[in-house]
């Protein structure tokens, strides 16, 4: 028996046991837990979003989603600090063909706009910040594939990018304890909750969900591009 | 349920696929299908925004940075210098006996191959810089290659042929081939009837080729000795050699490469 075999019976054996171990939690009937529970016998009109996911992580925990946001700050920090000690590759670019640069032409143009309509709804219907930055940095990563990564750096100078996500990272902060400075405790939300449903409700949840797309996406591809540059092309 | 039961069985199915495919891309494609599912069983789970978060990153983000990854890395890039019947551009693709041993192993390493042709001066320095994986397009294996270079076993015999002193001038065709390289610049030499002032000699397959497109090459001396087309690796990739050394010998062995050659050079 050669190596590969024993490798892809390896593989399937271990998707096997996951997928029977998923199977059995399915089967399982497990009730919701009382946590979970509290939360949804909320009124909507405590958070003013109609989306009850957002209303968790960006009223009731967002301490919990801000220390997130900081482990994520913290990560690019870390890899722009360790890649730029070594240094950088330049190979020649790779072309890609008309039909990939074509289909990037169509796609990218649709993910920022896909971002723009996560951040902004991300209170009333699914998706919010994270989701939206993400598929922004993926637009950009499209145009990278298609166009190469240098034509890429030449527009988006990733230092200047990296100083963007800083600021806005501050931004977030100086929002978040803008409440001490009229003597109340900081996270309160001091925005008007509108009724849910409507674009202007939820209080801050929009203006959070605004930042953090523009966070994520401006970190995610400062990260991509600074690994570009200093481990060659990917 | 019954969606989401197909569905969360599909899972395992598509990740065996993708964890048992060859070619890295599709490996790549297979594991974004994998998360399309996995988003799908949470809509039906009424997750949609764990949906959206899993379809956002595992679908497109991820897939975009591996397919980013593998752009280098998962090809096989060869350099070559333009030669008919070995490795020549046709409309939209390149035929020939070296694009097709190429192609079958790449294909066998789990690589896209991916040919640029340049001129054969160029062809050793981007191999010993690193900057190509293989290189072809008819090099005379020779016994002493030089440096971090060094030549797979022949997959074609030839023959080499020289000009000999006081040549005649050679009468140039009406039609000019359309090749770069060196190969075009034999060619337009080979026109301007000055072929024998920039090459002392030449291999059986430009000899040919240049038959081809009308030109007189006049008289040309057969060298005496064994000659046969390899493919240039740079040294120290020892585990390339070794696979290109296996595939060719069983190619030969099932009687493919003869049957390669038959189709090319009959």
């Amino acid at each position: 028996m050669n190596k590969r075999r024993i490798r892809t019976i390896l593989a399937v054996g271990i998707i096997a046991t996951f997928a029977t171990l998923v199977a059995l939690t399915f089967v399982s009937n497990y009730p919701v837990p009382a946590d979970s529970q509290q939360y949804l016998a909320r009124p909507l009109g405590e958070t003013g979003a109609s989306n009850r996911v957002a209303g968790i992580y960006l009223n009731y925990r967002l301490l919990d989603t801000l220390l997130e946001v900081l482990v994520f700050s913290v990560a690019v920090l870390g890899v722009r600090h360790y890649l730029q000690q070594s240094e950088g590759m330049s190979l020649p670019a790779l072309s890609e063909s008309e039909v990939v640069q074509t289909a990037v032409g169509f796609l990218s143009p649709l993910a920022l706009l896909l971002c723009t309509f996560f951040a902004i709804f991300g209170h009333i219907s699914p998706g919010g910040g994270f989701a939206a930055g993400v598929i922004a940095a993926s637009g950009l990563l499209y145009m990278a594939i298609a166009h190469g990564m240098k034509a890429m750096e030449a527009r988006l100078n990733p230092d200047r990018l990296a100083l963007a996500e800083k600021a806005t990272l501050l931004i977030l902060l100086a929002f978040v304890l803008s409440p001490v400075a009229i003597g109340r405790v900081p996270l309160t939300d001091l925005l008007p909750k509108g009724t849910p449903g409507q674009l202007l409700s939820g209080g801050s949840i929009l203006i959070y969900n605004i930042l953090i797309a523009m966070k994520v996406f401006v970190g995610a591809w400062a990260v991509i591009a600074v690994f570009a540059q200093h481990r060659g092309e990917l | 349920m019954i969606a989401r039961w197909i569905l969360l069985a599909l899972l395992p199915v598509v990740a065996g696929i993708a964890l048992t495919q060859s070619r890295r891309l599709s490996a790549i494609i297979g594991m974004g299908l994998f998360s399309f599912i996995l988003a799908a069983v949470y809509v039906l789970m009424h997750a949609p925004d764990v949906a959206i978060t899993e379809a956002t990153i595992g679908a497109a983000l991820v897939t975009a940075i591996y397919v980013l990854a593998i752009r280098r890395t998962g090809r096989l890039i060869v350099v070559a210098d333009e030669v008919p019947s070995l490795m020549a551009r046709e409309g939209d693709h390149i035929t020939g006996l070296e694009y097709e041993i190429l192609e079958g192993f790449a294909r066998e390493i789990g690589l896209d191959l991916s040919v640029r042709f340049v001129p054969l001066r160029r062809v050793r320095w981007l191999i010993a810089h690193h900057e190509a994986d293989m290189g072809a397009g008819g090099i005379i294996h020779l016994a002493d290659v030089e440096g971090s270079l060094c030549a797979t076993p022949a997959h074609l015999t030839t023959a080499v042929y020289a000009f000999p002193t006081g040549k005649t001038p050679i009468e140039p065709p009406d039609n000019a081939p359309d090749y770069e390289g060196y190969f075009s610049e034999l060619a337009s030499h080979c026109q301007n009837g000055t072929l024998s002032t920039v090459a002392t000699s030449l291999d059986l397959a430009r000899v040919l080729a240049l038959g081809r497109t009308g030109a007189s090459l006049g008289e040309l001396d057969r060298v005496d000795g064994a000659f046969g087309y390899a493919f240039l690796v740079a040294k120290r990739r020892t585990e390339l050699q070794k696979d290109y050394v296996d595939y060719l010998h069983r190619l030969r062995a099932s009687g493919r490469l003869d049957d390669m050659i038959g189709r090319y050079f009959s």
